[in-house]
């Protein structure tokens, strides 16, 4: 009873922020430069749909009155009309999301699982050469500019030694069903994903790193050395499992700069998902695409942080709800 | 720089050092690009295409422009986003923070809700609308920088506030008639600026990212050079030409990754936690007696010979235990009292071998039941294998000083008993331990339900009778208890230690019991070990030490002692401050606090003195009995 009174606590604290997001976007539109109806309708020579736009909007209406309608246009998942397609932005969103979870999914799969295992080696000797040597290197790594690492990947493993593809998610000419699909997607995979953990893979050895160094000062892990458990034993069964929480964490807080490292190398790879559309929307100046994508980043990272917490209280049972 | 004093003993890395000479040469080459003699970073004046050269050293774009010149224009570029959008965001949080902080109640409360949310908006996804909206220009690109980091500082500065806000100067000088803004500027905010400025260091590298990573996607301003920018061009001659991506994105990575470093290394130093983490002690390397020989029925099960163990710190070495000798027969009990800090404590950890990371040896030989575990300050290895694996819990065990601790949190009683139990005996099923669990859970008195609950579910009493049990489970010859009580209130201390002592005579166990309560171990041991500053100062049967006490420190502990007439007064209201076993030290350690101390004592440090065959004192005056007065 009480999981559920506090799930929905934590769901409702969405709101403030969807709320925040929304207001500013609207702000920003009515504070940019030129006519809002070209912005919100684009450089259109089609009158008829300069009028719909501003209806829809209602764009002669006094300034609060535009705001409400907004809100509610916004809230019922509304995010207007890009002027390029004249489709739906939420459709256009929808449509682009699984090429993004596919390659977002991945890297941060792999980046979890290297960077802890990494990590959580280098904890076992704090201090040492090699931790201090791959402690710096962490930094380093999360201090790589994405889109550029993406292009030396594609100089290294598609110009100089052609073994990986630089573009696109599947080869033109490849299987379109099967095994022989997903063998071609992962292929097309392997440079994107590599150059997207780059962003996160450096922060997860970090964090496993320091708390698994912690969790090994802990009074109750000299209570298990103390019983005998062999030290590579207890690091990889109770060090990692408590110190995986703060991983769990930063899951939740890094989704943002993942997001932003997906944007550059999907225009890097030329990957179909939600950065290229937002980078195709770009070149169109299609407003409303970018704030649609601006609204759906927001809300996405706000749902992030929420399963974060709530994965928190459920792995950690001194937290009680 | 004065913002950054580092705190004494703060490490000069060679990752602080080099990051610092990064950064500064980035400020050097940025501020002096116009007077460095190279060609005009827009001049298109060389042939276009050309390769690193002696000429243009990082070679020349498709413009026949110098990559180099830009390179270093790209530099100006880069530090003014960095410094103008983290100054901006820093001051912006400074303001809301303090004002959130200092303030306290609603204002709080709305502030600091505010802050989550804004932290939650992406940035580059904020700028990227900007732009759109507004055009192509650094300012938009700063502005929104700023916008969506302003709450990491502060939230870094409501913490600070609040915790200084406490403090006496503060409210003297409200008190003083002071006005809020005047208190803010005056004493709060520069105290709490250093995190500030290390978490600014690292907002630099992340603008300088943010700001390349949109001038890439041809967002950036047309009109500056800037190294984003420059790969942008660059990746459409990546084949032909991928100088002209590979430098500017080097010289990124470069100035970020110092910025990195440098916002690390400052973190590190200015939190010493993360400091200490990281020693770690090498001691003398183990030695192989080969397989363990028989074991020898008639040897004491305990047996410890100038045992020595310090602690490695940046001050230097702090002897903990610093020579100990005792031998504990089968079935035998040893309490071991002294203040805290004596050294009792690492003598337990010591005897398991599970010491800090910063602990080591230097000398000493312990054996258990007649094998050695430890030789001249060598751990003992047979193999692969660490000699005191095959003793830790099937013979020796330890019970705890706080059970809440000793306990994983995140683990049920019950998961953490039958690991134990598998762990030395993985033939057994679950049912077999189940069955020892309940039966010891018999014995100790702890309802079986109790078994699936967290420990934080469990009472202080409880927590600790599990750690009984946890101890007992593999039905050791020896139990250490340090300090099993202390954590626990009157009544329930007494009714554990009744249980403990119960239990060792029922199971012919050997205890050794470490604490610092001279009336506990009265009730439960045969034999009274007195410790101070790392060394056995008193060694007798408990009958001896209470009756004839011959150490001026352990008649002060029994002064300590609750009397008929007087209330119990805890041993630590001894006056004088303990003694650290450091450096080089002449003379008895206890003569700065002793009554009875001479030129001698303060000159010649005393041995041992076999007061009777059963008892050792270490004062000069130990058999003296017309020098000590009573
Ligand atoms: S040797 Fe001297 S100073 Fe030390 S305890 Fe004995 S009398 Fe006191």
């Amino acid at each position: 009873m009480r999981l559920r009174r506090y799930v929905l606590l934590r769901i409702l604290q969405l709101v403030p922020v969807t709320l925040v997001v929304i207001v500013l976007n609207f702000l920003l539109i009515h504070l940019a430069p030129g006519d809002i109806s070209i912005i919100l309708a684009g450089e259109t020579p089609d009158p008829a749909y300069l009028q719909h736009v501003r209806e829809m909007y209602g764009l002669d209406r006094p300034f609060l009155e535009q705001l409400w309608r907004y809100l509610v246009q916004v809230g019922s998942g509304d995010l207007g009309m890009s002027f390029r397609s004249r489709q739906p932005v939420f459709d256009e969103i929808i449509d682009r999301i699984p090429a993004t979870l596919l390659l977002v999914g991945t890297a941060m799969g792999l980046s979890v699982v290297v960077g802890t295992w990494i990590g959580a080696r280098i904890a076992r000797r704090p201090g040492s050469a090699v931790d201090s040597l791959v402690s710096a290197g962490a930094v380093m790594l999360f201090s790589v500019p994405v889109f550029w690492f993406g292009l030396m990947l594609i100089l290294l493993f598609s110009v100089q030694v052609p073994i990986l593809p630089a573009m696109g998610m599947s080869s033109l000419d490849g299987p379109r069903e099967g095994i022989g699909r997903v063998l071609d997607v992962a292929h097309h995979l392997v440079l994107p994903v590599l150059s997207l953990m780059t962003v996160s893979v450096g922060q997860y050895i970090r964090i496993a790193r320091t708390s698994v160094a912690e969790v090994m000062g802990e009074s109750y892990i000299t209570t298990v050395r103390a019983i005998g458990f062999p030290d590579r034993r207890i690091v990889q069964h109770y060090a990692l499992r408590n110190a995986l929480l703060p991983v769990v964490t930063v899951l939740g807080l890094q989704l943002g700069l993942i997001l932003t490292g997906a944007v550059l190398t999907e225009t890097v790879f030329s990957w179909p998902g939600l950065g290229r559309l937002i980078y195709e929307a770009i070149l169109a100046r299609d407003t409303p695409v970018i704030m649609g994508a601006f609204i759906a980043m927001s809300v996405t990272v706000a749902i992030a942080s929420l399963a974060t917490d709530l994965v928190y209280a459920a792995l950690d049972p001194r937290v009680t709800l | 720089m004065a913002l950054l004093r580092l705190p004494d003993g703060a490490p000069r890395t060679p990752a602080i050092v080099i990051s610092l000479l990064v950064v500064a040469l980035a400020v050097v080459v940025a501020v002096a690009a116009p007077w460095l003699g190279l060609p005009d970073p827009d001049a298109m004046e060389a042939i276009p295409y050309q390769p690193p050269n002696a000429r243009h050293w990082f070679g020349t774009d498709n413009f026949g422009r110098d990559v180099l010149s830009r390179i270093v224009w790209g530099t100006r570029l880069a530090l003014i986003v960095a410094v103008v959008s983290s100054l901006a965001s820093s001051i912006l949080g400074i303001v809301l923070g303090s004002i959130s902080g200092y303030f306290g109640g609603w204002v709080d409360g709305v502030m600091s809700r505010t802050f989550d949310v804004f932290l939650l908006i992406p940035t580059f996804f904020l700028v990227l609308l900007i732009v759109a909206l507004f055009g192509q220009g650094l300012q938009y690109t700063m502005i929104a920088i700023a916008l969506t980091t302003w709450p990491r500082s502060a939230r870094i500065m409501r913490s600070q506030v609040l915790s200084l806000k406490s403090r006496v100067y503060v409210q003297s000088s409200r008190a003083a008639g002071a006005s809020h803004p005047w208190v803010l500027t005056r004493h709060v905010v520069p105290n709490g600026l250093a995190p500030i400025v290390t978490d600014g260091t690292i907002l630099m590298g992340f603008a300088i990212l943010t700001e390349a990573g949109l001038s890439f996607l041809g967002l950036g301003d047309q009109n500056a050079v800037s190294w984003g920018r420059m790969i942008f061009e660059g990746q459409r001659q990546l084949r032909i030409a991928p100088w002209l991506s590979i430098f500017p994105g080097l010289a990124l990575l470069l100035l970020v990754a110092a910025l990195n470093l440098l916002g690390d290394g400052l973190n590190q130093a200015m939190n010493p936690q993360l400091r200490r983490q990281s020693i770690r002690a090498r001691g003398k390397p183990p030695v192989d007696l080969g397989p363990p020989k028989a074991e020898d029925a008639g040897a004491p099960i305990l047996d410890v010979r100038g045992l020595k163990m310090e602690y490695r710190l940046p001050k230097g070495a702090i002897r903990a235990v610093d020579g100990v000798d005792f031998t504990l027969p089968r079935g035998g009990s040893l309490g071991v009292v002294g203040e805290s800090g004596c050294g009792k404590s690492s003598l337990g950890a010591a005897l398991l071998q599970v010491m800090a990371p910063n602990a080591v040896y230097t000398a000493g030989d312990v054996s258990v039941a007649g094998r050695p575990i430890l030789k001249d300050g060598q751990v003992v290895r047979a193999g692969s294998r660490d000699a005191v694996m095959d003793i830790r819990w099937t013979r020796v065990s330890i019970i705890f000083q706080s059970a809440m601790n000793a306990l994983n949190p995140v683990l049920t009683v019950r998961q953490q008993l039958m690991e134990a139990y598998r762990l030395h005996r993985p033939a057994e099923d679950e049912a077999a331990a189940v069955a020892r669990i309940e039966a010891l859970f018999d014995l100790i008195g702890i309802p079986h339900r109790r078994m699936t609950a967290y420990p934080h579910e469990l009472s202080g009493g409880m927590r600790q009778r599990v750690m009984i049990a946890l101890s007992l489970l593999h039905e050791p010859d020896l139990v250490i208890a340090d300090e099993p009580t202390t954590a626990l209130d009157v009544l329930i201390q007494d009714q554990i230690l009744g249980e403990i002592d119960a239990l060792r005579r029922r199971l012919g166990l050997g205890l050794i019991l470490i604490s610092h309560d001279m009336g506990a171990v009265a009730e439960t041991c045969d034999r009274v070990a007195v410790m101070y500053a790392g060394e056995i100062v008193e060694i007798a049967p408990t009958s001896v030490i209470f009756g004839d006490p011959r150490h001026p420190y352990t008649r002060a502990l029994m002064g300590a002692l609750p009397t008929v007439t007087g209330p119990k007064r805890p041993l630590e209201t001894l006056a004088g401050e303990p003694f650290t076993p450091t450096g080089d030290i002449v003379g008895c350690r206890f003569a700065p606090r002793c009554a009875m101390a001479t030129d001698r004592c303060r000159a010649e440090a005393p041995a041992p003195v076999a007061v009777a065959a059963d008892h050792l004192a270490r004062c000069h005056y130990a058999r003296d009995d017309a020098r000590i007065p009573a």
